[in-house]
């Protein structure tokens, strides 16, 4: 595995360099999705669906709302990238081998399994997305940061951006979820659908 | 509607709270004070014709204490810091030095002299953290005074006199004024309930006269203590009039300016000449070329007999095996790494939360402080920005680095900030102390731990309940403190009971290396 050098930065020439390759500092080793900060698995992301969340954060379709915690930390960093860093991120993203994610969310899967069918229409019966409905991989994600983002949905905090349809269609489909534990059921099935 | 409270009616409050327990509260709102002994030596075995291979992650405090220390007895130490610089966050800014914020990249404008530098991160030494001046003196650091306490810095509170900023002698004096006087009075005008000699009497309402600077019969009438409104050199000085207490009441700052000098803030304090990270030069001095820059660890695998390390450097990734690892990341770092740790050792860091301190920093165009009296200390307001910090140094230069703001428990608030907005919000606060702030200052520097590459945090924090420790809580940190096979050892001041002090980090350093020894002496006696 290798690194180019890119995108040094220079505010002056004696100044220490740095590029905008920050990702593992939160997402952990090779993206693998760190729970301490609460930073999702980029190892595996679709590039289209992380170019997309990318130039969201950036336009501030994304991580706006106070409440959404990990996101209003978000946005900053990509608010300054460039078409080019964008790029560059995606193609180190995908450098990254996938490891399954830890289970770290047990509930009724049984029940999850029906909440999921309305998933399966968009993200697939698999859960493992479809590009042309601009739906990701769900399988394979970090349970608890799936726990997260439908919360956010469903509050609203996530979504909601002046031009966000994909976002927006969220928010309207996580309304089935009534309650925390309809959120754990349907990640927790989601969780047994496994990736190698 | 306000009820007021008359003196003998507070007296018998206080009195019915109980005596012992209300000043019990009084003295824990201080914070309890480690108790520290004397530096000893760390009696370390040398290991002579043997060979240990050490990986320190991390050149923090505690990192190059362990590489100093192991160092000495014949260890081969490997420090691998992910970032740019050595010091975690013993971090001192100056011309040209890259704030590494997330999202929040900026290069420090100070102009280039010596006295011209910000301490982002730690700023003060109590004289009792021995351990850490034991290693000042060794290393050849300079110190020296660092003002804390000044009671010509000033208060301000929006609540208290229209917002007008009150100087720190006058706000104390007063208070005390009006807190010997109600105790006087009880004093000559109650039958005491506990028996006392005369002499214990006369003692007590002297000590009573000199805390208030009480006038004959216990009055407060005012005092010189805070300076005269004008003369008292050359003509008599005319004295200043009283602060009515009950303004002053109106201020939630109060505990804080009264205990400002007390405990591990009061003086006297040091700090290290010209920027706290000379300390982590003189560790570097000896230690430095065992460290290598922008190597970030990606993974951690313990064996029976070692630890395996993997890391990346100038886009290789490389490994690194060794007899034993002092691990000094971030704790929620550390949980995004591979890694082969016990459950409950990954429950524990999970838990710990980071803290959230930030700090910003003007360069001042003049000394304007030193105009009004101001030579060190803190000005203490009751706005987000908390504080301005006058700088010890540099005194009548022409110029002077000031802190602008300091917010320790709720830093998020200005975290969540662009950096303009930052900036907006802390001269707005100081404007309110200097009338001409905005004009004064220039060259910001603002230092969001929550956001700092390759920190994402400041103080770990173990306790989640303002009561104390729970039995699961001290647990889960008894878990973390103990090594994994006894060869892997998490440490600084994130695994002390007693965060965010760099006496803190050198104390987890000596527990993780005396635990060590012991092992050692065992396998090669």
């Amino acid at each position: 595995m290798f690194i180019l050098p890119w995108m040094k930065v220079n505010a002056a020439e004696e100044n220490e360099s740095y590029d905008d390759r920050y990702c593992t500092t939160c997402h952990g080793a090779d993206g693998r999705g760190n729970y301490g900060v609460q930073a999702p698995r980029l190892a595996g992301m679709e590039p289209w669906y992380l170019q997309r969340q990318l130039e969201n954060f950036r336009a501030g379709l994304r991580g706006v709302h106070l409440s959404d915690i990990e996101g209003i930390a978000m946005r900053p960093m990509a608010a300054k990238l460039t078409d080019e860093s964008i790029a560059d991120i995606i193609e180190w993203v995908g450098s990254w081998d996938y490891v399954p994610a830890e289970i770290t969310i047990e509930a009724d899967a049984g029940r999850g399994a029906q909440l999921f069918a309305q998933c399966a229409t968009c993200h697939g019966a698999d859960g493992l997305g479809n590009e042309t409905l601009g739906a990701p991989a769900l399988r394979g994600q970090n349970d608890w940061y799936l726990v997260t983002q439908l919360k956010n949905f469903k509050q609203g905090w996530r979504g909601n951006g002046d031009g966000d349809t994909f976002g927006q269609q969220m928010m309207v489909m996580t309304q089935m979820l009534t309650d925390d534990a309809a959120i754990n059921n349907v990640v927790s099935y989601i969780n047994t659908l496994g990736r190698d | 509607m306000t009820r007021f409270v008359t003196r003998r009616e507070f007296l018998n409050l206080v009195g019915a709270v109980g005596g012992s327990s209300a000043a019990l509260r009084a003295g824990s709102a201080l914070g309890l004070l480690p108790v520290t002994k004397t530096a000893k030596a760390l009696d370390l075995f040398a290991l002579g014709t043997n060979s240990k291979k050490v990986a320190i992650l991390g050149g923090g405090l505690a990192g190059l204490t362990v590489a100093y220390e192991l160092g000495k007895r014949g260890y081969e130490c490997t420090i691998l810091e992910a970032s740019h610089r050595c010091g975690g966050r013993v971090f001192t800014v100056r011309n040209g030095d890259l704030i590494d914020e997330i999202g929040n990249r900026h290069y420090c404008e100070f102009d280039d002299e010596p006295h011209m530098y910000f301490n982002g991160g730690a700023a003060r030494i109590p004289s009792f953290h021995n351990n850490l001046l034991a290693y000042c003196k060794e290393l050849d650091v300079e110190l020296e005074v660092f003002v804390g306490e000044n009671n010509n810095a000033y208060f301000q509170d929006d609540a208290v006199l229209g917002g007008k900023p009150v100087r720190i002698k006058d706000y104390k004096t007063n208070v005390r004024g009006f807190l010997g006087e109600m105790l006087a009075k009880s004093m000559s005008e109650q039958e005491m309930n506990e028996p006392f000699t005369e002499l214990e009497a006369e003692n007590l309402l002297s000590i009573i006269h000199s805390f208030g600077d009480l006038r004959e019969g216990g009055e407060y009438t005012g005092s010189s203590r805070s300076g005269y409104e004008t003369g008292g050199f050359t003509t008599h000085g005319v004295q200043k009039d009283i602060i009515e207490f009950r303004d002053l009441l109106k201020s939630r700052l109060g505990g804080r300016i009264m205990t400002a000098s007390e405990g591990e803030q009061g003086p006297p304090l040091l700090q290290a000449k010209d920027g706290m990270d000379n300390i982590i030069a003189g560790f570097l001095r000896v230690v430095g070329q065992e460290v290598k820059y922008r190597a970030m660890v990606s993974a951690i695998n313990v064996t029976n007999d070692g630890v395996e390390i993997s890391y990346d450097q100038d886009g290789v990734r490389h490994s690194l095996n060794v007899d034993y690892c002092f691990n000094c990341i971030p704790t929620h770092l550390i949980t995004g790494l591979d890694h082969n740790f016990p459950a409950d050792y990954v429950k524990a860091m999970k838990y710990v939360r980071r803290g959230d301190a930030y700090k910003a920093a003007f360069q001042a165009k003049e000394r304007f402080w030193e105009k009004e009296d101001i030579y060190g200390g803190i000005t203490r307001m009751n706005n987000r920005s908390s504080s301005i910090w006058y700088p010890s140094g540099g005194i009548h230069k022409d110029k002077g680095v000031i802190l602008a703001a300091y917010n320790f428990q709720g830093g998020l608030y200005h975290t969540n900030k662009t950096q303009e907005e930052r900036i907006e919000s802390h001269i707005k606060d100081g404007e309110k102390v200097h009338p001409n702030y905005r004009s004064l200052v220039e060259k910001p520097v603002t230092i969001a731990w929550h956001r700092m590459n390759h920190m994402l945090g400041c103080a770990a924090r173990w306790n989640r309940s303002r009561s104390g420790w729970t039995a699961e809580e001290q647990l889960m940190f008894d878990t973390l403190q103990k090594p994994v096979n006894g060869r892997h050892y998490v440490i600084g001041d994130q695994i002390t009971v007693h965060v965010a002090w760099m006496e803190s980090a050198i104390q987890s350093a000596h527990w993780a290396m005396e635990d060590l020894d012991k092992r050692v002496r065992a396998e090669l006696a």
